[in-house]
């Protein structure tokens, strides 16, 4: 090929060439292999192998000390299992109990800041499926990162989390004595509303869309354990819903979920006044129920706001609500 | 601009870029959530390179080495392919203002990702297949909408283009409402544009793909000078115009198939990187295809670096970057070169 004046290709490829392997030598040396630790010193405890909720393999080396949680639930379980001391980093969305405000934040529980939960130091870090995503906790593990996913989808389910995330984090006695009570409240409920109909219900995620909730989450799961049965049968999680469906199943209660009491409130005065809703006989009636975002979120405090609701939905089955004086029922999970 | 091109100025251009990008990177490097001084970064580095880098704290090297670099990477291969994609596709479709994400290209290969993720989640080196065959199916509608009379009409094919993205985008959005999977979940932001999950696939084989890619269509970058003119006279002047169309066509498939299964739709990089080269060193293809490709590695590289800092420890998609920050600066050149 002669090259003496106005073939310029060759050296701009080779150029080319030349820059991408360079780029990509690292690349390739460390593709895959997990990052490289120092060497541990002596005393440090041997190695336990665990199985997390989804059977991955998660190796500790004795307990974990420094615990970054990447939901909201996860850090109300470390909370009530009281390890409050061990919570080192927690996710924008933490917001209960109040002193996980004070802690690191590592970002959203979808993408968290890989680089600040590294920074942290933490010798376990904690996820749940129904929140994180897959990606994020294979990043972590490249990384060297310890990291224990629970996968609750039932109230049930929720419990036993709780008790098995107790015996790893060391606190067994704890986790037995807060998954017991847990388990007899919901004993107590179930036999409290045995027998009675379920309360036909629409669960109101979002109004504009309008979104509810599928029989499949653990949120219709709680809905079922407070004496009540969702309007909504789809193979959907969180499905889209037409006004004119909700007129056609006439629920009997709307119930709505929220962090303060004051929201669903002007959201109920708003819908008084729209056509659809207003002709609902749940909204004439004035048949709302209003918990707290605790249903939401599968921690101990699910079972707080399943009594409530089933207070709300079932009173006549209930002694009198107590005064503000007295102590509310809802304190026993030793949450707050 | 009308300079003629010599292989002293292409290799000055790009080395250059080169230089360009070497900064960018280095000063993104620098800049994250834990903050790290410029020596500290530079001693850093030139241990490691020299193989002395063991001596650094753990999770400093952690941080610069396992999430740092490997982002940085993903950024250049990203911004590099989908720059050249859309310079490639500028030419073949002879309109300034083709580009992966306005020909729709990106919606197929996000589509392909999506039914990859539904059908084979457990194989996750099916995606990047799944993301090049949607681009490939969604480059080959556009190109048949875009027939009129047995030649390209460019209207016709920009209509094809902005019918096909949106109703491949309906499709996604279809699939993402009716289809309850958790693995799901992380789509939406995807769908933006998003660098921080690793690529499931190694680094040097996303590497090879775009230098095989870019490599192949460089190879008709004189033919394209050509066929910018028009298919008539680059035929007359001797260009084997059917050749270059499937070679262009295929390579600038790939790149974006590419570029979208590792970072979801990152948009405007293909549009504005190949306009502002053409801007500053003029549209002949054998320098502009270079060019184009560190342009576009250091613009990504710029716009990730914001998206992972601004509103740290929260993350902003990539592809929102790109967008806020390419648009008007876009902007200025185009309109100082009109004054």
């Amino acid at each position: 090929m002669m090259r003496r004046k106005k073939v310029p290709v060759p050296p701009a490829l080779r150029w080319l060439a030349v820059v991408a392997v360079a780029a990509a030598l690292p690349a390739f040396s460390q593709a895959g292999s997990p990052a490289t630790m120092p060497a541990e010193p002596a005393a440090r405890p041997q190695p336990v192998e665990y199985r997390d909720e989804l059977g991955r393999r998660v190796v500790l080396r004795g307990t974990p000390q420094r615990i970054v949680s990447l939901a909201p639930s996860i850090t109300e379980t470390l909370f009530a299992l009281n390890l409050r001391e061990r919570v080192a980093g927690v996710t924008n969305y933490c917001d209960y109990p109040a002193e996980a405000l004070t802690r690191p934040r590592v970002g959203g529980p979808i993408n968290p800041d890989l680089e600040q939960i590294v920074s942290l130091h933490p010798d376990l870090v904690v996820a749940t499926r129904s929140l994180n995503r897959q990606e994020t906790v294979t990043a972590l593990e490249r990384l060297g990162v310890a990291v224990y996913t629970t996968d609750p989808r039932t109230v049930e389910e929720v419990v036993a989390s709780t008790r098995r995330l107790g015996k790893l984090l060391g606190a067994d006695a704890r986790g037995e004595e807060l998954a017991a009570t847990l388990e007899e409240r919901l004993a107590d409920l179930a036999h409290r509303l045995a027998g009675h109909a379920p309360r036909r219900v629409f669960f109101v995620v979002w109004t504009d869309p309008i979104i509810s909730t599928g029989p499949h989450t653990f949120l219709a799961d709680a809905l079922r354990h407070a004496g009540a049965e969702s309007v909504v049968t789809t193979d959907q999680d969180w499905p889209h819903i037409n006004i004119e469906e909700v007129l056609r199943q006439n629920p009997e209660y709307l119930v709505f979920s929220g962090t303060h009491p004051e929201d669903p409130q002007t959201l109920i005065a708003g819908l008084r006044k729209r056509a659809g809703w207003s002709s609902l006989e749940a909204v004439r009636a004035g048949h709302f129920a209003i918990v707290s975002d605790a249903l939401s979120r599968p921690a101990p405090r699910i079972v707080d706001a399943i009594e409530d609701l089933a207070r709300q939905l079932h009173p006549d089955l209930f002694p009198p609500p107590p005064t503000p004086a007295a102590t509310p029922p809802s304190s026993r999970g030793g949450t707050r | 601009m009308i300079r003629p091109l010599t292989p002293r100025r292409l290799l000055l251009t790009c080395a250059g870029l080169g230089g360009i990008l070497l900064l960018v990177v280095f000063f993104s490097l620098k800049f994250g959530t834990r903050s790290i001084s410029v020596t500290d970064l530079a001693v850093f580095l030139f241990r490691t390179a020299t193989g002395r880098g063991d001596t650094a704290a753990s999770d400093f090297r952690l941080i610069i080495l396992d999430i740092r670099w490997p982002r940085i990477l993903l950024a250049m291969i990203v911004g590099a392919a989908l720059s050249v994609a859309g310079a490639s596709f500028q030419a073949l479709l002879r309109n300034p203002l083709a580009d992966p994400y306005v020909l729709g290209v990106s919606s197929g290969a996000g589509l392909g990702s999506i039914l990859t993720l539904i059908w084979a989640a457990e194989m996750p080196a099916a995606t990047p297949f799944g993301a090049f065959a949607g681009a490939v199916l969604a480059t080959s509608a556009v190109y048949l909408l875009g027939q009129r009379g047995g030649d390209l009409d460019s209207y016709a094919l920009l209509l094809g283009g902005i019918i096909t993205a949106s109703f491949l985008s309906a499709l996604i959005m279809f699939l993402m409402t009716t289809i309850s999977g958790r693995e799901l979940r992380g789509m939406a932001f995807w769908l933006m544009g998003d660098l921080s999950t690793p690529s499931p696939v190694p680094a040097g084989w996303l590497v090879l793909v775009l230098v095989l890619g870019s490599g192949a269509i460089y190879t008709t970058a004189a033919d394209l000078n050509l066929l910018l003119s028009g298919e008539q006279e680059a035929m007359h002047l001797g260009v084997d115009v059917g050749r270059v169309k499937i070679v262009v066509y295929l390579g600038a498939s790939v790149l974006t198939g590419l570029a979208v299964s590792v970072s979801g739709a990152v948009g405007y990089v293909g549009l504005m990187v190949p306009h502002l080269v053409r801007l500053l060193f003029g549209s002949d293809y054998r320098l502009l295809l270079p060019a184009t490709a560190l342009g576009g590695a250091i613009v990504v590289v710029l716009a990730d670096t914001l998206a992972r800092t601004v509103v740290a420890p929260t993350q902003l998609p990539v592809g929102a970057m790109t967008a806020l920050v390419g648009a008007p600066v876009f902007i200025y050149l185009l309109r100082r070169r009109i004054a």
